[in-house]
């Protein structure tokens, strides 16, 4: 048999891609197949499926967990150290930097942002004095409805933020607005009163460049008692531009 | 499956994280995957330290080729289990000592799941869709071939060392495979485009 054969056998290809996937295509056999496979992407494609087919027989093994040398021994044997640990805590942050979806999906709301824009660009023409915003963005809930909208003055070094639906929070909570960089900790920019407009104090060097991302956490009274994270879930997100 | 293919996505983002050296995203890498990869280990070798060795050993080999993941046409979980899979039976062919093989390969509760007529089980199983998939069909198949297949995939036999610990003829075992291999595919074909 030789390559050419089996280009044209679909079957005797798939049994020997399923066994040499599977181990049983041993010895010489298995070394001239390994042969074929540098040389015919067809072959590599049914290996792949074989592979995508098979191996979540893998997940049939009874539960175990390995213990937490396994990665201390890693971190060290590719010096790793210094790695931020990502604890419980900080994994929604990673999860959202690494979410590739939401990344996109931030294209969809710079959409939205656009339209907020001409609003405000419109109102400005009627009412010149009003302050000039340099940044604006809508949070939304995780089913996409716009609950706030932020504007920015970067002159004035504030943000304005405007609820537009009701959120209702218990006696005891408090809504705690961040602006989230793709790489660090996030930062807290405030309390946000539910049901009100509030301005916050925008601190130095917190732009959209550098912090594309605002989000509302629900926090106990006074805000997350860790200054450099949430403790409580996100209820709103959004990204804001400058204008 | 939806939230699968989110996941596999994720995986997938984390990788190429990985591939750009960042430790971060690796270590949530680590997190996502070292549970199934680690059971998938000990499951074959039967010593923890040993399982240990080989999943410290996949994760480094991960850490050093995730970039060349990009162009593998697999699912990432895939690529990381054929990773496990081939550190394992490396080390398994390394030892001196024959690891001991019992017949019950899979987890008590998969294998239940797998023997009863009732779909319920299955889909009470903490597994991604994949397995599940793979459960039902596998389920179709009759139970020898079923430990024929279970023995030649998580302990590296070939048909003559399957035959051998089902004390069965060399032929029977070899049809069975091949046969419940196809069967396989078919199946889960089937089911992918329901």
């Amino acid at each position: 048999m030789n390559l050419g054969q089996l280009r044209n056998n679909d079957a005797l290809r798939e049994k020997l891609a399923s066994e040499y996937v599977f181990g049983t295509l041993r010895g010489g056999a298995r070394r001239r197949f390994e042969e074929w496979l540098k040389e015919d992407a067809a072959l590599r494609r049914s290996v792949a499926e074989w592979q995508d087919r098979l191996y979540p027989m893998a997940e049939f093994a009874p539960v175990a967990l390995p213990s937490p040398q396994v990665w201390q021994a890693i971190e060290k044997q590719l010096n790793l150290q210094g790695a931020a640990p990502r604890s419980g805590r900080r994994s929604f942050w990673l999860g959202l930097r690494e979410d590739l979806a939401f990344w996109r999906g931030l294209g969809m709301a710079s959409t939205t942002v656009a339209a907020i824009l001409a609003t405000v660009l419109l109102t400005r023409q009627f009412e010149p004095f009003v302050p000039a915003a340099t940044y604006v963005a809508t949070l939304a809930d995780d089913k996409a409805q716009p609950t706030m909208v932020i504007t920015g003055d970067a002159k004035r070094r504030q943000l304005t933020v405007k609820v537009i639906a009701q959120p209702a929070v218990a006696a005891d909570k408090s809504l705690e607005l961040w602006a989230i960089p793709k790489d660090g900790t996030p930062r807290s920019l405030g309390l946000v009163a539910a049901g009100d407009t509030v301005t916050l104090p925008l601190p130095e060097n917190t732009t959209p460049e550098n912090t594309p991302v605002l989000a509302i956490s629900l926090e106990p009274k006074g805000g997350s008692p860790n200054p450099n994270a949430p403790t409580g879930p996100v209820l709103y997100k959004g990204a804001w531009v400058e204008i | 499956m939806a939230t699968d293919d989110q996941h596999s996505a994720h995986l997938r983002s984390l990788l190429a994280a990985t591939a750009r050296k960042d430790a971060g995203a690796f270590r949530s890498l680590y997190e996502a995957t070292s549970a199934k990869l680690f059971a998938f280990a000990l499951r074959i070798l039967n010593k923890r330290e040993l399982a240990e060795e080989v999943l410290q050993e996949s994760f480094v080999n991960i850490w050093n080729n995730a970039s060349s993941y990009q162009s593998s046409l697999a699912a990432p979980m895939t690529w990381m289990t054929t990773i496990v899979r081939n550190k394992t039976f490396d080390l398994l062919r390394r030892l001196d000592d024959a690891v001991e093989i019992d017949a019950d390969t899979f987890d008590k509760e998969v294998m239940n799941a797998l023997e009863s007529t009732n779909p319920t089980p299955i889909e009470a199983l903490q597994m991604s869709g994949d397995a599940k998939a793979l459960a039902r069909c596998l389920s179709k198949l009759e139970g020898l071939h079923r430990q024929a297949i279970a023995l030649a995939f998580y302990h590296d036999l070939s048909h003559s060392e399957v035959a051998e610990q089902m004390k069965l003829p060399m032929g029977t075992v070899k049809t069975w495979i091949r046969r419940g291999l196809e069967r396989l595919r078919l199946c889960l074909s089937k089911l992918e485009g329901a």
